[in-house]
């Protein structure tokens, strides 16, 4: 055997023999064998040293910082440029006196000033296999805690089934598995199962439904402590709740679309936040970057040359002339055609196939916790009304007040799942109401704890209108690797340009994938000895 | 007078790199462009129309229609809906400042974006240049509004308006109620493509 047929597995079974687990999954990311999961443990960015490259950032929205973190570290001069009036993009966390710049509907956030009343409007949690996201975190001291995503405390309700009446997520789901598991113990102690199946194999059935299910001896359903007792359990014995009716449960949606929310690939618990609020992330990545950032600057006109590209943005009423050796833009897809610009028609094409996305949210300052009363300590309550929503603070137990998400939209129906934009359209004070009523449906008297209210339409944001990039099928097919590798030196970036829009872990994935190409070009372009880069 | 100069002065043209001329929009109207794009040029995305090259009496009926609620208030109408709550912002003499601006940017002729058969449509003009003019280049005193300059994906989008009643369908609104009979002359959605093929020939012959 020589080296030039050996087989790849071969090759790697000699590896791991001489240097072990890690030296094969380190040989096999290295041949291409392995998906790479892993953080950027570090991008091993080339320095360019004196050649002193010129970058322009648009967007200073997490894709944007991290893409000035990395490169003013190895050794480019960036510069980032930001339309709106603040750093962070869509990482937004509301306190006391913030602005909310929506089109036509200025707010100013009036939460009571306390750390722990604050509100992330963008993103909100982080799950475990983030790791861009966790990498940065890590690297950059953001201290974060656990917040819990799901509650079986919390409700599902629904206004087609019980009579519209909250049920604990706990019962709705000990109780539907019952029933379930009970018609599973019936069709295979039946022989209703036409299977081939060993006796062995029926016996594990049966006493896998009794255990799933809670089930009786004889495979019958009567209840379970899994939905929480009704009462007693400390100073006399329990006493189990009595079933939903399998009637009602069937008619809630609930199985369908929220009882498996927690278990889906990003909401799996435990997910993540920020001590204090998201944006200290943000606030990280300004503390660790020297790069200079001009907020309130508008990009006119994006012009890409074949040795760099040209921008020209509005600051404060004058015209800005920017002539950079690269340029990483997030701007929002749908905004490009706006902007004067050279891009070949295919590229324009591509940007402008995604879809503005309509996610929306509000924010609810309750004058009491009354959620804690009702032995509810953080988690979600899911409903099939509009808002969809309402989630209760995992941080803040026990203080007065706490901030309550309130409703959280997708630009659909909740009732009928078809495009809706109503939220949109109201006016913020329409919202609060509209987010009460709905509330009121749930927990007794809700309406009347409210305080105060911010709503985030993130599809009327100044500079945004979207939040969430769609693509369709097709356009993905057809133009997602043209908008993910750059065109000349002009790099499209953030979460819009990744399989995560609306996911910060989108953003960071884009800027990592974007460096990593720049660096392969650099080096190629240093190890061809022309010295310019 | 003073406060008329600094306005002019805050909007002349000033030279960008590879020929292009970007207008600073006034402080007070950046956000106008966020969605009508750098010199108001108009942005398919957002289903914005162009507004470089309308007239400014126009521009101001216009303002005044959303502001009033003539459009934007069909529940179909999601642009229309957008735009309203921002022309309702504006008071009178910021509608004559937006207006002024307006006339100041100027941008590259719209490309032609849709099919259409010019040469029917171009019968099908006829009854429209009774208010449009000959050529689209509009007439004030009819109260039709030049339309070559009109990004072609946006007249379609606004012909159906008119047709399905989802704009002019405002009794106090003259202008419109007159544009939506119109509309009713031209039977389906070819017909709709067909003539604003023609229309975007009058823009070409207007360049040459």
């Amino acid at each position: 055997m020589n080296a030039r047929n050996i087989s790849r597995r071969r090759f790697l079974e000699l590896v791991g023999a001489a240097g072990g687990a890690t030296a094969v999954y380190q040989t096999s990311l290295a041949l291409g064998l392995m998906e790479e999961t892993g953080a950027p443990a570090s991008l091993n960015l080339l320095n360019v040293g004196k050649a002193r490259k010129s970058v322009a950032i648009l967007g200073a929205g997490m894709a944007g910082l991290t893409i000035a973190y990395e490169l003013e570290r190895a050794g480019y001069d960036c510069r980032i440029i930001e339309a709106s009036h603040r750093i962070g993009g869509r990482n937004l966390t509301l306190r006391s006196g913030d602005i909310v710049d929506e089109m036509g509907n200025k707010q100013v956030c009036q939460f009571d000033d306390e750390p722990h009343l604050y509100f992330n409007a963008g993103p909100a949690r982080i799950p475990g296999h983030h790791r861009r996201v966790l990498h940065y975190c890590k690297l950059l001291g953001v201290d974060l805690e656990i917040m819990a995503n799901d509650s079986r405390r919390a409700y599902t309700q629904d206004p087609d089934a019980f009579d519209g009446r909250p049920i604990q997520k706990r019962e709705f789901m000990a109780d539907a598995r019952g029933f379930m598991s009970e018609l599973l113990y019936k069709a295979v102690n039946t022989s209703a199962f036409d299977a081939p199946m060993s006796d062995e194999d029926r016996a594990r059935i049966l006493e896998f439904a009794v255990a799933f299910g809670d089930l009786d001896p004889n495979g019958l359903y009567k209840g379970s402590n899994r939905a929480g007792y009704a009462s007693g359990g400390f100073l006399k014995a329990g006493e189990l709740k009595g079933t939903l009716d399998f009637s009602e449960l069937l008619k809630s949606s609930f199985w369908r679309y929220g009882m498996h929310f927690a278990e889906t690939e990003d909401w799996a618990a435990p997910l993540m936040t920020p001590v204090g609020g998201m944006d200290n992330i943000v606030k990280a990545f300004v503390r660790h970057i020297r790069s200079p950032i001009t907020l309130n600057a508008q990009v006119q006109s994006i012009q890409l040359r074949n040795d760099g590209v040209d921008i020209v943005y509005n600051h404060k009423g004058r015209q800005h002339k920017f002539a950079a050796d690269y340029c990483f833009n997030s701007i929002p897809a749908h905004f490009i055609d706006g902007i004067h610009n050279n891009f070949p028609a295919d590229y324009a094409s591509g940007l402008a196939s995604l879809e503005r996305g309509h996610l929306s949210k509000i924010g609810l300052q309750m004058k009491e916790r009354f959620w804690e009363k009702e032995e509810i300590y953080g988690g979600i309550t899911s409903t099939t009304q509009e808002i969809g929503e309402i989630w209760y603070p995992s941080h803040g137990i026990f203080k007065q007040k706490g901030i309550v998400l309130g409703a959280y939209l997708f630009g659909f129906s909740r009732r009928t799942r078809a495009p809706s934009n109503f939220f949109e359209k109201m006016t913020p004070e329409e919202r609060i109401r509209f987010a009460g009523d709905q509330g009121n449906n749930i927990h007794k008297g809700y309406s009347g704890y409210i305080e105060n209210g911010v709503s985030i339409p993130w599809g009327r944001m100044n500079h945004m209108m979207g939040c969430g990039a769609g693509w369709s099928d097709e356009a993905r097919t057809q133009y997602f690797s043209r908008l993910q590798n750059p065109e000349g030196r002009h790099y499209m970036v953030g979460d819009q340009i990744s399989y995560h829009t609306s996911w910060q872990e989108g953003a960071f994935a884009s800027a990592e994938y974007a460096l990593q190409d720049l660096d392969k070009r650099v080096r190629a372009d240093m190890a061809a000895g022309a010295g310019t880069v | 007078m003073k406060h008329i100069s600094l306005l002019v002065c805050l909007i002349l043209p000033t030279a960008a790199f590879a020929d292009e001329v970007v207008v600073i929009p006034p402080q007070k109207f950046v956000y106008c462009t966020v969605c009508h794009g750098a010199d108001l040029k108009g942005n398919r995305n957002i289903e914005a129309p162009r507004l470089s090259g309308m007239e400014s009496w126009y521009v101001a009926r216009q303002l005044e229609a959303f502001s009033t609620g003539w459009r934007g208030t069909h529940e179909t109408d999601l642009p229309g809906i957008e735009m309203r709550p921002m022309a309702g912002a504006l008071s009178a003499a910021e509608i004559v400042e937006a207006t002024r601006y307006v006339a100041a940017v100027s941008s590259p002729p719209p490309p032609s974006t849709i099919g259409g058969d010019a040469a029917r449509g171009a019968s099908l003009y006829q009854s429209c240049a009774a208010c449009h003019g000959p050529r689209a280049e509009g007439d004030e005193s009819l109260g039709g509004p030049g339309l070559t300059t009109q990004n072609d994906w946006y007249l379609v989008t606004q012909l159906k308006n008119y047709r399905n009643n989802v704009r002019g369908h405002v009794a106090e609104d003259t202008y419109g109620q007159q544009m939506r009979a119109a509309a009713q002359l031209l039977g389906d959605d070819t017909e709709i493509l067909d003539v604003v093929a023609y229309i975007s020939t009058l823009k070409q012959v207007q360049e040459n």
